[in-house]
């Protein structure tokens, strides 16, 4: 079951375990500048307002009432990332696609889950997404982008606007998985005697926007360290996150959106930390296969002649804080 | 209300060993209360503080603030607010879930709804 609380997606099994519970949210960043060269992670800046479709079934999209989940809203050219949080640690396979695109793989929508490539992120190893996996090391941020103008990377592989949006399935581990796992991290804790660090629009087409490749950041997606048996795969659970372009949030919800974003050269001239994440003793997948063939919004905007970016500065980011036993990854502004 | 500070007190301590940020000192001058006061809370010395300074600590400590405010005794007051509306529906909702276990509640929760893709 999939619960909506405090704008934050809650995916619970207590079919499966009591402490199956996975938390995603959707969070507010800056763009990094899209000129092809390595970024290190950019802040957090707060969650995405989520809402039931349902609450505002007269003023969506019929497409929207028949995929059900929620929505929030971006601005156009606005970036998000995700943040997946296990509050026992409970392991979790989760599968994330935009526009029924893969964002590990670029391969179509699938069930189930597929090791070899592996489309999927194992949780707690894998605290957040900022975008595609274009190769081993590297994704392309998540940007949204109008449904439609060719830049989205659902648009660019499948060459059709058809569904937008993002979609999320999860897989809970098996319960003696987690329960061998419990008692072995009870040993472990024993030993170090330290507490173990848990990961932590209305009705017209205009409104609906996709996730496109924006500019490139240094980002491992880690290897599964479970086995194929080990994921329980008669339980999932499933969720179509509908993006409703920030101008049109007001006339489906009434509520403001949030404010625009900082650029990334404001944020830097504040002086503001960017992050980066090392994962100790973990394999990144390689990553690429049709991803790897994505244009970035700019790379494609000068290609159609188009100036798709409002503001696309390059900057140095001087401040790059290492994160690990408990830093946020947060950014006020 | 010992359990209530006893809890703080362990998770304030435990969330110490890696971070010192979460010092006695440091953590009740980023919810805004004095270090004594604060010592005497963890102590039980004192009644819990008011909700508004409860919510502050639960979110410092990162626990979710109604597992804070129910061991001190108190109910949130937008829960209140909720059951103040309904009071006769509510009352009788709660003590019908009173003695459910948790998979049984958690089927009341309002689910998001999947439809077709």
């Amino acid at each position: 079951m999939i619960e909506l609380q405090n704008d934050a997606l809650v995916f619970r099994f207590p079919e499966v375990h009591e402490d199956a519970v996975l938390r995603i949210e959707f969070q507010r960043t800056l763009r990094i500048p899209d000129d092809d060269r390595d970024y290190p992670l950019p802040p957090g800046l707060g969650r995405f307002p989520l809402a039931h479709v349902d609450d505002f079934a007269d003023r969506v999209p019929g497409r929207w009432r028949e995929h059900g989940g929620v929505m929030l809203p971006m601005y156009q050219s606005e970036a998000m990332w995700l943040s997946f949080n296990s509050p026992d640690g409970y392991p979790f396979a989760v599968k994330v696609a935009t526009g029924k695109v893969n964002a590990a793989t670029g391969e179509p929508w699938a069930t189930g889950l597929n090791r070899d490539p592996q489309d999927y992120l194992s949780i707690p190893r894998q605290p957040w997404l900022d975008g595609y996996c274009v190769e081993r090391g590297i994704i392309r941020q998540f940007v949204a982008m109008p449904l439609g103008a060719g830049y989205t990377a659902e648009e660019q592989i499948t060459g059709e606007a058809a569904h937008g949006g993002l979609q999320l399935a999860a897989y809970p581990a098996k319960a003696e998985v987690y329960e061998r796992m419990k008692r072995r991290r009870a040993e472990i804790h024993r030993v170090v005697a330290s507490p173990m660090v848990v990961f932590e629009c209305a009705g017209s087409a205009a409104s609906d926007m996709g996730l496109a490749p924006g500019g490139r950041m240094q980002q491992e997606i880690y290897e599964d360290p479970y086995k194929a048996a080990d994921w329980e795969l008669g339980a999932t659970s499933r969720c179509f996150v509908h993006i409703a372009n920030s101008l049109v949030w007001r006339q489906i919800t009434g509520d403001n959106p949030p404010t625009v974003p900082p650029t990334a050269a404001e944020y830097q001239r504040a002086g503001l930390p960017w992050f980066r994440w090392y994962g100790e003793g973990e394999t990144a997948l390689p990553g690429g296969g049709r991803l790897k063939g994505l244009k970035s919004i700019f790379n494609l905007g000068k290609v159609k002649g188009d100036v798709p970016l409002p503001e696309n500065t390059s900057v140095e980011p001087g401040h790059v804080v290492p994160l690990g036993n408990g830093v946020v990854r947060e950014g006020s502004f | 209300m010992d359990s209530f500070g006893a809890f703080v007190r362990d998770r304030r301590e435990a969330l110490r060993q890696t971070d010192r940020r979460y010092s006695l000192r440091q953590v009740a001058e980023r919810i805004g209360v004095e270090p004594s006061y604060l010592s005497k809370v963890e102590r039980g010395e004192v009644a819990p503080p008011s909700e508004e300074t409860i919510v502050r600590l639960a979110r410092e400590l990162d626990v979710l603030p109604d597992v804070l405010l129910a061991l001190a005794g108190k109910v949130s007051s937008d829960l209140l607010d909720t059951i103040r509306k309904r009071p006769l529906l509510f009352g009788q909702l709660l003590r019908e879930l009173r003695d459910l276990p948790d998979h049984a509640v958690l089927r009341l929760v309002r689910e998001v709804r999947d439809g077709d893709w």
